[in-house]
């Protein structure tokens, strides 16, 4: 399936990216496995995961066109 | 008119700092309901902190605005919930550069009295802290920058 991956923080910055996109991806855990692959750096940092602007706290469920954002602990204010 | 329910769909990023003008017609917006009894009002403000031997300068925010607009949501409906006498609450968040000493989080409770609305726009504040996908990066006075709790502890 195609996923659209956004990166936020220093995770943009570790990526070079704000977005990317994903082909023929199998699952969650596929995904993380190609981005680290790709970024081997991203394994220092923490982060939470977004599936359509939603907070996941286990392994999610992926269908096609959906958009995961990679997010470090937020620090707003 | 309920100023509630549109408040629920607000964008409430703005680009760059929060000014004193912002800030005015944040409270003028309340107009005149003569059925509140008091408005509290929480600025956030970029602070000088040092870093070793490095000043910062200016904070550059960024996030995830569905996703922020949808959450801020939840928090207003959480704290309208927990607090029968606020009638609405209004926040603002910074995106982009703000320098130290300017203002880049506003949020407004009003209420029907003193107490609820100290102690909603506190929980407020709080939830913003925990809730929002902010993220901030610390500007230097010598131009290096830094992620805000970037790394794994």
């Amino acid at each position: 399936m195609e996923i659209k991956v956004l990166f936020f923080g220093v995770l943009a910055e570790v990526t070079q990216s704000m977005f990317r996109h994903y082909s023929d991806i199998k699952s969650f855990s596929d995904l993380k496995h190609r981005i680290e692959d790709e970024f081997p750096e991203i394994v220092h940092y923490d982060f939470r995961i977004a599936v359509n602007s939603e907070f996941i706290n286990d392994e999610p469920e992926l269908k096609n066109n959906d958009e995961v954002a990679f997010m470090p602990p937020f620090a707003g204010g | 008119m309920n100023i509630i329910v549109t408040a629920m769909h607000e964008n409430i990023l703005i680009s760059g700092p929060i000014t004193p003008e912002i800030v005015s017609a944040g409270v003028s917006r309340l107009g005149n309901n003569t059925g509140l009894g008091g408005h509290s009002l929480f600025l956030g403000q970029v602070r000088s902190d040092m870093k070793g031997l490095k000043k910062v300068k200016a904070i550059e925010y960024s996030a995830y605005k569905e996703m922020l607009n949808k959450e801020a949501g939840v928090i207003k409906e959480t704290v309208l919930s927990e607090y029968n006498d606020v009638n609405s609450i209004y926040i603002l968040h910074s995106t982009g550069i703000v320098r130290a000493g300017e203002i880049s989080l506003l949020v407004l409770v009003s209420a029907g009295h003193r107490h609820q609305a100290i102690a909603a726009c506190t929980k407020t504040v709080e939830l913003i802290k925990e809730k929002l996908p902010v993220w901030k990066k610390e500007i230097f006075e010598d131009d290096t920058h830094e992620w805000v709790r970037d790394k794994k502890a």
